[in-house]
């Protein structure tokens, strides 16, 4: 009678276990453009094909990042696909936290995608450890009502005309101010310090870590951009307290004309009248640079990847190559406007007809480029925001914020 | 012998269960509080880096030698000090004001006492987001409030100055903090024998000497404790409300050591000298709460 009854449920575990599904846990940011949640829908669509329960997480960024900087550090296998974001590249592979994709990639996978990304998340053993899911290249968005209004034929294409076209717009009440920033005393404000910087065409460091910054004239020449805007009232004297959104939403109001770094789906708001009060207005333009013919954006994409300590890492693949595929990037691009990481996509009629500006966006990613990947990153990033806001309260003058950066850095010099 | 008293299988019944009762509470303590107290002192005196693995090492006391020449981490010591100094400071003088008009008879004295309640009940990022919004620079409430009064003619970016961003983080922080003065001298006064007062009042003293030479001896040593707490609080649960409002900014005028904990820790990823950062900020609250213990004890006593 024993017998049978454990007889019995061997067999009962053994068909559950036929039918139980398979599961991974996915931890990602939501996306600012994602307000239908079309990436939860694309995860439903996963599960559907192929039958495998995906418990889905998303949350801001920072708590994203901050989950997954315990949950690596502790060597946990609480998540399957997480977060990698451009500036953890070369901390996180210093760490070994990521499995490489290689092992689970099909040959020739990545033809096709857009070159810079897989360069960017490639380590130095050459494997690829992530695959982007966000094009977060950052464009130079302007409100065209606003300078017809003033009489400016053309958006500025250097930023002494963005000064000049300002102080127009201000001049005769039509803007607040030219632009605002954002310079609050967090992780983007190095975004921004790079932003200028490589208007100038200037660099941060080279590839084996040693600094440039405080030697290169184009380097303080970007932060001389800033400190001029913030002096001759071009820039919103509150920027030290803005963080992006603030400054989406002020660009939104109608309050300022130009709107550096926005993001790719800020025309979806910017078209929705109960967000925006510029609908119809807003045009994208070349980055002003430092002189004219000199442009350069930011790049920050971020990349599914597959943690070391993952259980189910074939499953895990299956979900980032659902989620990458050219069928997933047309959809999410038809839906919120998420730009493709595949270069054919951005000559597909479909979407070219729906977003007819993307011509605007294809010429600026021709200059765009990335952060520094350091595995100090985090660390120069802290220095940064101190001495870069330091500068910007009139505290230091850009070459002694750039000497007092290399100084206080000093001890990562020459590491990569 | 000592095998046996402590051997399971010999030891008496009573001593058995003894132990098996105070186990779980042994397993928390060490868990929840040894473990991470000890481990934390360990990775203090390592370099501890989970960016840069291949390079962690023993360092021996050389964090803590290095915080003495970190110069944000020294701006934090003396922000820190500031920021303690003048938030206790305000906190205790308004709180005792506050509790002594509180103490005379008025109408809706009930519901006011029940009031006074809620700054310090709310909790602390509840408080932070809502001063985040009072200060905001375009349509902030204390920029629309100072306008409409006449006294500010341009809205002001409140946190986007250091002096300003300092004393607006005190203001979030007195205003929430201020209530837990008020109850706890509250109630030092409703002890104080009304017999005391009459008497001086018969004899002719006035307000001001009353004060000084009944009320404020008999509820000193209440507002010792408070001021001890609050100091002991301005470093522990300070935390939120600077994250949130300027994440230590502008030019870490508002950077408290907690968040160069923080930064240090979970942002720089540097775990040995952010632990080294923790201990030295608990060895400097030893002092303060050794004070407190030792007045609190006095008043049980006493």
């Amino acid at each position: 009678m024993k017998n049978r009854v454990l007889l019995l449920l061997v067999f009962f575990l053994a068909c559950a276990s036929l039918f139980a599904q398979e599961s991974i846990t996915v931890i990602f940011p939501k996306h600012e453009a994602d307000l239908s949640g079309a990436f939860a829908s694309r995860v439903r669509d996963f599960e559907a094909r192929a039958k495998i329960k995906v418990n889905l997480i998303q949350m801001g960024w920072d708590d994203v990042n901050n989950k997954l900087t315990a949950e690596m550090a502790s060597g946990g296998s609480a998540y399957d696909v997480v977060e990698f974001d451009n500036g953890n590249v070369a901390a996180w592979l210093g760490a070994g936290w990521l499995e490489p994709l290689d092992a689970y990639m099909p040959k020739g996978y990545t033809n096709g995608m857009i070159p810079g990304f897989l360069d960017l998340f490639s380590g130095a053993d050459g494997k690829l450890y992530g695959i982007v899911w966000n094009n977060d290249t950052r464009f130079f968005f302007y409100n065209a009502g606003m300078l017809k209004k003033a009489g400016i034929a053309n958006p500025p294409r250097t930023w002494d005309e963005l000064i000049s076209q300002s102080k127009t717009l201000i001049g005769k009440g039509i803007a607040k101010y030219g632009m605002a920033g954002f310079w609050k005393a967090e992780w983007a404000l190095a975004n921004d310090f790079h932003f200028y910087i490589y208007t100038y065409g200037g660099k941060i460091v080279d590839k084996k870590g040693n600094f440039l910054f405080n030697k290169d004239p184009a380097t303080v020449a970007g932060l001389q951009e800033m400190v001029k805007m913030l002096k001759e009232g071009i820039v919103d004297p509150a920027s030290l307290t803005y963080d992006q959104e603030a400054v989406n939403n002020i660009f939104l109001k109608g309050d300022v004309a130009f709107l550096n770094q926005g993001i790719p789906g800020i025309m979806a708001y910017a078209e929705d009248p109960s967000r925006s009060k510029v609908a119809g207005q807003i045009k994208v333009g070349l980055v002003p640079g430092g002189k004219a013919g000199l442009s350069a954006s930011l790049t920050l994409p971020e990349a599914y990847a597959i943690a070391k300590g993952s259980r189910n890492k074939a499953a895990a693949w299956k979900f980032i190559e659902f989620m990458t595929s050219k069928e997933t990037n047309k959809k999410l691009a038809q839906q919120i406007g998420l730009l493709p990481i595949w270069t054919e996509q951005y000559t597909d009629p479909d979407l070219v007809k729906l977003y007819p500006y993307w011509a605007g966006f294809s010429k600026q990613m021709a200059s765009a480029r990335g952060l520094s990947v350091l595995t100090w990153y985090n660390n120069f990033v802290e220095v940064c925001i101190a001495e870069t806001q330091k500068m910007l309260s009139g505290k230091a003058t850009p070459q002694e914020t750039l000497n007092n950066m290399a100084d206080l850095l000093k001890d990562y010099a020459g590491k990569p | 012998m000592a095998s046996r008293l402590f051997n399971p299988f010999t030891m008496d019944e009573p001593r058995r269960l003894g132990i098996t009762l105070v186990m779980p509470s042994v397993i928390i303590v060490f868990g929840f509080l040894l473990f991470p107290f000890l481990y934390s002192l360990v990775l203090s005196l390592m370099n501890y880096d989970l960016a840069r693995p291949q390079e962690n090492s023993f360092l021996g006391l050389r964090n803590y030698l290095q915080l003495t020449r970190d110069k944000y981490f020294l701006n934090s010591v003396v922000v820190t000090l500031f920021f303690s100094f003048v938030s206790v400071a305000a906190e205790i003088v308004l709180g005792v004001a506050i509790a002594l008009v509180m103490n005379q008879r008025f109408k809706g004295r009930g519901v006011l006492r029940a009031l006074i309640i809620i700054p310090w009940a709310l909790p602390s990022i509840v408080n932070a987001s809502m001063w985040t919004w009072i200060l905001n620079a375009n349509y902030g409430a204390l920029n629309a409030l100072l306008s409409q009064l006449g006294i500010l003619r341009a809205y002001k970016p409140w946190i986007a100055e250091p002096g300003w961003a300092m004393i607006m983080i005190i203001l979030a922080n007195v205003w929430k903090e201020t209530p837990f003065t008020v109850i706890l001298v509250l109630a030092a006064l409703q002890g104080i024998p009304t017999d005391l007062r009459e008497a001086a009042v018969v004899d002719g003293a006035g307000a001001v000497r009353r004060f000084g030479s009944i009320v404020l001896p008999m509820i000193a040593q209440i507002i010792m404790i408070c001021a001890l707490l609050q100091v002991i609080w301005s470093l522990l649960h300070t935390f939120e409300l600077v994250y949130v409002v300027t994440r230590g900014g502008p030019y870490n005028s508002t950077d408290i050591i907690p968040m160069r904990i923080y930064w240090q820790t979970f942002k720089a990823l540097r775990f040995g000298y952010g632990a080294a950062m923790a201990y030295l900020a608990a060895v400097a609250l030893l002092v303060p709460a050794t004070f407190y213990i030792r007045a609190a004890y006095r008043v049980t006593v006493d």
